[in-house]
């Protein structure tokens, strides 16, 4: 299929700002692609009234740069590990941790299940190998708990503590 | 044209509802209408904000599914919104689909159908519309509800198929299929009818079968249940009515063509139509009422289209009984009675004109034509199929073996395939083309496939090879190969052995004459002889030795003594026997007073003996030759009754053989032809020939059964009687059948030599003596 010759499909942000981007860069959501094959093209844009201009121009970053890769339709991959992020994807998530979770809730709304798998990954290789306190520092988390509840919390999670 | 209202607040229950159901309504009822991209972003928005509002207000906790199993929920994190939305839905659906059944009872027969199809399609195609829009709810909520385990909840486009089945479906089924089968019978009748609403409807019942124990999987159940299961037995019922009828009024043939089409009406009308696996059910019960309840009438008839080769019509009854179980037995019994009397009267016309002396060719010509005629048969009309041709086979060897000709023995039919063969390879006016004869010789081996005694076969058949080998009549040696490849394709490198052999003699003699020739042909002085002289093993060549003593005539005694001290110098050791009642010579003529022409005599050697004695004397009585040829009387009367009969000698006393005749040289010899034909065969000879065959056969198969019954009991060590007698009757088949009495002479003649002994106390049991 030719990239040049597709048909572009326009993209309004929450603020109004219009994106165009072609249909095979759209339809890494699930949720766009559902819907263009639903209601047809045409040359209306389609408003993203959850989504900000700023987030929406890295998703479409992500976007074109996956656009060819295969479709995963099974999301019970049984071989889920945080570790495998290619040097592009990683890139990706360097960005400040506003963002990041905007991008995962924007992942989540337009239904891009690769996105959202990066995003959460990414979040994930932030806690892991963490203790309490450093994770409340890494994301500037005030400790609500009286030392009572924080001693039966940990107690409740005893079980998968490392030995 | 579509409203578009605002975006309710998302933790706004009623609201959030109230905004969606119009947005449903209008996919459901209005798609046609079109929906816009910022509607459809609008609806699915909506429900994502709902059931995102937990995180927005932390203090909004959804209430999950009422019922036993909402505990399911208490150690979980964070409830997920949306049962409340789900239920709405599910209600909306029942509201929905109640006005579409309520409308559908003002109609019947094909408007109904119409009905039914269109809303469906309809539906389902909004559905998916309405799944996707539900599409947040369905990757949360749902995929929660059922990872859970909850059986009740299901994905939303699954929940629009469960809700067609509970509010429409189970309500205007029966009427829908009363239409669909009536529709079905007007097109059986001929009428042209919209088969596209049967598809539709069918389509619609397959898609309704969900998997209750996983909804992600269909079933075929809800079809087979409410469409296939009437279906079969309308059309059972409908196909007993009609082939009573038809049959009661029209001919079998009329009856088989009329059953033929209507299967394969049926067998298009599920793949038009219908779920291709109601094709075994729809077929089976239609062969049952088309074919098994009429097999009587076909069987009866089946007899009377063989008589008249009806063809097609004896295919399309193979075909008809072939799609039922043991339809075809009957016909295959038939069959083979039929082909064997069809070969036995065919002999028995050609032996009513033959008689005694049956000429090979119309026998073999009688047997090949009634064979031809009933391979094609069961090619064309019974394609080819393994039970027929196990008939033909069977009807073959029947009427090969056992017809009017072979009355007395078996062994008649292999010595005319065996003539046969030798007036095709023998030289002759009449020898066919090469490629023809190709043809003829496959033929041949046709036949021969079903002869019992192949020995008798090979006997008679290495006896004229020797002929025609001896005397040089062969007409073609690709011809003579070709046939031996082919009796060794079927029966075996040691079946034709010896007649390989005999091929390698004739050519090691060729050599040893030119050898010979090459080492005496510098000799001079010698009256030359034009000499050649064929060495063959006695264990290959089914020669008989001479019955009579001879003396060589002097002229040609010492190229005989030459030849013999050449051989016996080449191959010491080596005896040599010589077979002068198979030789032959040329003499020419120098002694005629009136003719100028020299006339060359094709003799035998007996006749060169005697007629070499009139180079001394022109006249010789009986005894006077008896004497010098050493030939006995028998011999000596029969090349002299030849002689005499040419005129080459004159009998001027008595009678040809008794004592005194006298036989004088004919000086005033007269002949038109240059080249005189003396060497003819003695007729009383060639009877004998016959009989002695046939005795060496029964010779040869003694041994054959006692080396057989050696062999059998050598590995088997203790055999019971009839389980020896069966084991040799089993190896000897494709040679020949041997006779049970024959084998027990066997057994006794081998107790009698000690291979064999009875084991005591046991009865009918033998036990090999090593």
């Amino acid at each position: 299929m030719s990239t040049i010759e597709q048909k572009k499909v326009k993209l309004t942000s929450s603020e109004g700002t219009e994106f165009q981007v072609e249909r095979s860069v759209a339809e890494r959501s699930v949720l766009l692609k559902n819907m263009l094959e639903d209601v047809g093209e045409n040359d209306m844009a389609i408003p993203l009234p959850n989504v900000t201009g700023p987030i929406l121009t890295k998703v479409i970053d992500y976007c074109t740069h996956h656009r060819n890769d295969p479709i995963q339709n099974h999301d019970d991959d049984l071989k889920k590990t945080s570790e495998d992020i290619d040097d592009w994807d990683a890139e990706f998530c360097k960005v400040d941790q506003g963002t990041l979770f905007e991008l995962i809730l924007a992942a989540n709304y337009l239904d891009i299940k690769p996105l959202l798998d990066l995003t959460c990954k990414t979040v994930a290789n932030m806690i892991k190998n963490k203790s309490p306190e450093e994770i409340r520092a890494t994301f500037n988390i005030t400790n609500d708990f009286t030392p009572e509840e924080e001693e039966q919390v940990r107690k409740e999670n005893e079980w998968c503590e490392e030995r | 044209m579509e409203s578009n209202p605002p975006l309710p607040a998302p933790n706004d229950l009623a609201a959030t509802w109230a905004f969606l159901e119009n947005g449903i309504d209008q996919i459901m009822n209005r798609l046609e209408e079109g929906l816009s991209y910022k509607r459809y972003m609008d609806l699915y928005t909506g429900i994502y904000n709902y059931c995102t509002s937990s995180r927005m207000n932390p203090g909004f906790a959804s209430e999950p599914l009422a019922g036993p199993g909402s505990n399911l929920n208490n150690n979980r994190g964070a409830n997920l919104m949306g049962s409340d939305l789900y239920q709405n839905l599910q209600r909306y659906l029942e509201r929905h689909l109640f006005t579409i059944r309520e409308n559908s009872t003002q109609y019947m027969d094909e408007n109904l159908l119409r009905y039914y199809t269109r809303h469906w399609e309809k539906y389902t195609t909004a559905s998916s519309y309405v799944h996707h829009v539900f599409r947040y709810l369905n990757r949360h909520w749902v995929k929660r509800e059922i990872d859970e385990g909850r059986k009740t909840v299901y994905d939303v486009y699954t929940l629009t198929l469960v809700s067609w089945r509970e509010h429409m479906f189970k309500h205007v089924e029966r009427h829908v299929m009363t239409a669909v089968l009536k529709l079905i019978e007007r097109q059986r009748n001929g009428e042209t009818v919209e088969t596209g609403l049967v598809k539709s409807v069918v389509e619609s019942f397959v898609a309704l079968g969900l998997d209750d124990a996983d909804s992600s999987k269909s079933t075929l159940d809800v079809y087979k249940d409410h469409f296939e299961r009437p279906f079969v037995e309308a059309s059972e019922v409908y196909y007993k009515k009609e082939s009573e009828k038809f049959v009661s009024e029209n001919s079998v043939t009329d009856y088989m063509k009329k059953a033929e089409t209507r299967l394969s009406e049926e067998e298009n009308r599920v793949k038009m139509y219908l779920h291709t696996s109601t094709n075994k059910p729809l077929i089976t019960t239609c062969e049952a009422v088309l074919v098994k309840n009429h097999t009587d009438i076909m069987w009866d008839e089946f007899q009377n289209l063989l008589n008249m080769d009806k063809l097609d019509d004896l295919h399309r009854m193979y075909s008809l009984l072939s799609r039922i179980p043991e339809g075809l037995d009957p016909l295959r019994t038939r069959f083979e009675e039929h082909v064997r009397k069809a070969g036995l009267s065919a002999i028995e016309k050609i032996a009513d004109q033959g008689g005694e002396t049956m000429e090979p060719k119309t026998y073999v010509d009688a047997l090949l034509e009634v064979h031809r005629k009933y391979n094609d048969m069961v090619t064309t009309a019974f394609r080819g199929e393994a039970g027929f041709v196990a008939s033909l086979d069977k009807a073959c060897r029947e009427f090969v073996n056992r017809n009017n000709v072979c009355k007395s023995s078996t062994s008649k039919s292999p010595e005319l395939l065996a003539r046969f063969c030798d007036s095709l390879l023998r030289k002759s006016a009449k020898n066919p083309e090469e490629g023809d004869l190709e043809d003829v010789l496959n033929n041949i081996m046709t036949v021969f496939k079903y002869v019992e005694d192949k020995d008798v076969f090979q006997k008679f058949y290495s006896k004229m090879l020797a002929k025609r080998l001896v005397n040089g009549t062969s007409a073609s040696e690709d011809a003579e190969s070709s046939m031996i490849s082919k009796l060794k394709e079927a029966c075996g490198f040691e079946y034709t052995s010896k007649l390989q052999r005999m091929f390698t003699d004739m050519g090691l003699s060729k050599d040893l004459n030119d050898q010979f020739k090459d080492r005496f042909s510098t000799d001079a002085g010698d009256q030359q002889v034009d000499f050649s002289v064929l060495v063959l093993g006695t264990a290959s060549w089914p020669l008989q030795p001479s019955t009579t003593n001879f003396i060589i005539p002097e002229e040609v005694e010492k190229t005989f003594h030459k030849f013999k001290m050449f051989y016996q110098n080449k191959h010491s050791g080596r005896k040599l026997n010589w077979l002068f009642h198979l030789s032959k010579g040329e003499l020419k003529t120098n002694y005629l007073k009136a003719s100028k022409t020299t006339y060359t005599f094709q003799v035998s050697t007996y006749q060169m003996g005697i007629l070499l004695q009139y180079n001394k004397d022109t006249t010789y009585t009986f005894e006077e030759l008896s004497q010098s040829t050493d030939l006995n009387a028998e011999v000596l009367s029969g090349q002299l009754g030849i002689l005499v009969k040419a005129k080459v000698l004159l009998l001027s006393n008595g009678a040809v053989g008794e004592p005194g005749s006298r036989y004088d040289l004919h000086m005033d010899f007269k002949s038109k032809k240059v080249r005189i034909q003396l060497n003819v065969p003695v007729k009383s000879e060639q009877k004998v020939e016959v009989e002695e065959t046939h005795k060496t056969v029964e010779e040869d198969r003694k041994l054959l059964m006692q080396a057989a019954i050696v062999r059998i009991m050598k590995t088997r060590k203790t055999m019971k009687h009839v389980a020896l007698v069966n084991e040799v009757i089993s190896q000897l088949s494709n040679r020949f059948k041997p006779k049970i009495p024959d084998i027990k002479k066997c057994i006794d003649v081998l107790l009698e030599k000690e291979y064999l002994e009875r084991v005591e106390g046991q009865k009918d049991m033998f036990s090999y003596v090593a």
